[in-house]
């Protein structure tokens, strides 16, 4: 187990640096034809075939960076096929609903045609209920489609069955991302270790700045961070099923020592991502602890200014410090009802080739600052994205996040315990032997 | 009579099927998912009593009761109330009676999740309005949502919203009463506040009755200003968001349901309580 999983983070450590190249070489010089030609020529539709409809479900709507690139990805398969209409069902990733709303649909067969949605424990169910189908043999039947991809972001796709049921499209990095013009103007360090992000704390809070703009309740990234930064990578991978790491319960204290230098903003308890977003974007925080899909919604001043570190390491914490949380933690998934339905396999196939070619990849990769899944080059990222790529690259561990390591009510219960450990109504530890408790009521 | 028993099957037929079908099958089925623990939607195996003994022992839940009873005392006064005071009051005018049922009712209409994102932007620490006109005037920003206020604060809207629904029961009620009460209380020589409490209001009492069952029934059920204004934080964890988190957001739908079902006792415990003391006469002109 641990050798593969030393296997999965070596790879992505070569792809990140690949892109980090990849953009260090067209970063400059601006491609001129635009990136979207000399790709495969789409099959033309023949004349009066029968008219199909499809839905795709993804998390492309609302405010998602990629909505547009989405649409027009698909847009494009419209018009090389008029026979077929396709339903763009979107919602968006930041609410727990998306996930019960998948599932739902999942297990009532509702299932949609294409469905885009997290790789691993998240899918399990459904994947595990014969609901989707496996790749291996389509990828194996097309050449030109499976060498579009770049292998290790088709291995890391794999389920825990060895199969792959879900083809990637970018992958994303989770980090501190830190305004880098605030921390000037206080003559502040960046966050590197843990003694410069408290002293950044301080500095920032006495001078009437945001310094860590997070949500308690959507606390998804802070918990995944402070576990990570004070368990590492192996603590973390742990989940809870076994006996507890004593560790995880510093990164929660490191959460109130943070929390006591006024880390916080004054309304975290109530306020949801995306306004702590907002705080970030409109420049009212210096930093936040976000994921690469987040770059593309700033506003584009504030996105300039800004750079990505690893969350430090946590005082007698086993984290080094830069560990990352990251992967390719998402993909397109076939259902198994619509690949049983003659008259809609063969479109349902061609859609989905489609929206993961080499230039549709580049062209979502471009929106939304993640890495692309294929050997493309992704031009006019912002700064802030190729440090990313750079941390990423240079990351001791890639993790994937925590919540994919315990049970949805477990995490359910780590984050409800982030407010009560900060106002003092629960310590760490009886914050994390709690979750424990939950952890073993969800195993049989 | 025989001859229309076919009229009447067929015409409660309709309503019949539709209570089925999103009233009783849900709650059947609730029943049923509550004595099982449930992981995700594929797994799932028979636990007995155990979620309902995690009932009494689950102090989140508790808190969650204690807060929702909060939030249904100012519904009861302030809602209620205050719809009671607005009927009054447009039932004794002359001219604009239509206009001010318009006006007051019209917040019904709009949904409560639209409310709730509104008077986000009200409360708002940084960005909010009340925040806003407080710098104009340098005085110091107010934490609104804070551990004391969160509370009352979503109390607000929620009362509000509603406020309409029961002045336009309140005030059909008293269109029904007989002008000769009134034209009797008059030669007595009783009005203004006399006449509202000593006839307006002991004549509509079956419609407060229904009103404040109502009230209660409908504040069990609060969900959308909880979950948009304060995400259940800072003491705000209504039942509804309570059962919400713990099915949909924690997945598991076997406790989620035994909380759905301890709701719907509570409910009808309160709803008779609440009748027993409101219990007088009918009274019929």
């Amino acid at each position: 187990m641990l050798k593969r999983s030393s296997m999965i983070l070596m790879s992505v450590m070569l792809l990140f640096a690949t892109f980090l190249a990849a953009c260090g070489g067209g970063g400059t010089s601006s491609s001129g034809d635009g990136g979207d030609t000399g790709t495969e020529t789409p099959p033309v539709a023949e004349e009066n075939a029968p008219p199909v409809k499809l839905r795709v479900f993804s998390t492309f709507g609302g405010t998602d960076a990629a909505r547009e690139a989405f649409q027009s990805a698909l847009d494009e398969f419209t018009a090389s096929h008029p026979n077929v209409t396709i339903e763009n069902d979107t919602m968006s990733a930041n609410d727990d609903g998306f996930r019960t709303k998948v599932n739902t649909d999942m297990n009532s067969g509702n299932e949609p045609d294409l469905l885009f949605y997290f790789i691993g424990a998240d899918a399990e169910g459904f994947v595990n209920a014969g609901k989707v189908v496996p790749l291996n043999d389509l990828l194996e039947e097309d050449a030109e489609w499976k060498g579009g991809f770049i292998p290790d972001a088709l291995e890391l796709a794999r389920q825990e069955d060895g199969n792959i049921y879900a083809v990637p499209l970018t992958g994303f990095y989770e980090g501190l991302f830190v305004n880098k013009k605030i921390f000037e103007d206080h003559g502040l360090e960046l966050p590197t270790d843990w003694d410069k992000l408290t002293t950044a704390v301080k500095t920032l809070s006495e001078n009437g700045i945001i310094p860590l703009s997070v949500p308690f309740d959507q606390s998804h990234y802070l918990i995944e961070h402070a576990v990570l930064s004070a368990a590492g990578p192996e603590g973390q991978n742990k989940g809870l099923k076994d006996e507890v790491d004593p560790n995880w319960e510093k990164g929660y204290a490191a959460i109130k020592e943070l929390y006591d230098l006024g880390a916080f903003p004054k309304d975290a308890a109530t306020i949801d991502l995306s306004m702590a977003g907002n705080y970030y974007s409109e420049g009212l925080a210096a930093m936040i602890l976000e994921g690469s899909w987040a770059i593309g919604g700033w506003n584009e001043d504030v996105r300039d200014q800004t750079t990505v570190v690893p969350f430090p390491a946590v005082p007698g914490g086993v984290g080094s410090g830069n560990d990352i949380v990251g992967g390719f933690g998402t993909g397109f998934y076939l259902s198994k009802a619509t690949y049983d339905d003659a008259a809609k396999k063969d479109t349902a196939i061609a859609l989905m080739k489609h929206l993961t070619s080499p230039a549709s990849i580049q062209k979502i990769a471009t929106a939304n600052g993640g890495t692309p899944a294929a050997d493309v080059e992704v031009t006019g990222l912002p700064q802030v994205a190729l440090d990313g790529f750079s941390m990423a690259a240079k990351a001791a561990s890639i993790s994937s996040p925590i919540d994919s390591k315990v049970a949805q009510e477990t995490f359910g219960n780590l984050r409800a315990s982030v407010y009560a450990v900060i106002q003092g109504e629960k310590t760490p530890t009886e914050a994390i032997a709690d979750a424990k408790k939950v952890e073993d009521d969800n195993r049989p | 009579m025989k001859g229309d028993r076919k009229y009447i099957w067929m015409f409660l037929l309709p309503a019949a099927v539709i209570m089925a079908i999103f009233l009783y099958y849900p709650f059947f089925k609730s029943l049923y998912l509550s004595f099982y623990r449930t992981t995700g939607f594929f797994d799932k195996r028979f636990v007995g009593w155990n979620n309902y003994e995690r009932l009494f022992s689950d102090e989140l839940l508790g808190a969650a009761t204690l807060n929702t009873l909060e939030v249904m005392l100012y519904v009861l006064v302030f809602q209620v109330g205050i719809a009671l005071v607005l009927a009054v009051l447009v039932d004794s005018i002359r001219k604009g009676k239509d206009f001010y049922r318009t006006v007051f009712f019209f917040p019904v209409v709009i949904s409560g999740t639209a409310i709730s994102l509104l008077f986000v932007l009200f409360y708002n620490y940084n960005f909010g309005l009340l925040n806003n006109l407080l710098a104009q005037f340098n005085i110091e920003k107010v934490l609104w949502l804070d551990q004391g206020n969160a509370l009352k604060a979503i109390s607000i809207p929620t009362v509000w919203h509603y406020v309409g629904f029961y002045f336009i029961l309140f005030l059909t009620a008293m269109s029904k009463i007989p002008s000769d009460y009134y034209e009797a209380a008059k030669l007595e020589g009783i009005s203004g506040l006399k006449k509202t409490t000593m006839l307006t209001i002991p004549l509509i009492m079956s419609d407060i009755k229904v009103v404040i069952t109502l009230a209660i029934t409908g504040t069990l059920k609060v969900f959308e200003f909880v979950w948009v204004i304060t995400r259940g934080q800072n003491g705000t964890e209504v039942l509804g968001t309570y059962m919400y988190k713990k099915a949909m957001v924690d997945q598991n739908f076997g406790y989620g349901s035994a909380v759905a079902i301890y709701m719907v006792i509570f409910g009808v415990v309160l709803a008779l309580v609440a009748n027993r003391l409101l219990k007088r006469d009918e009274i019929t002109y």
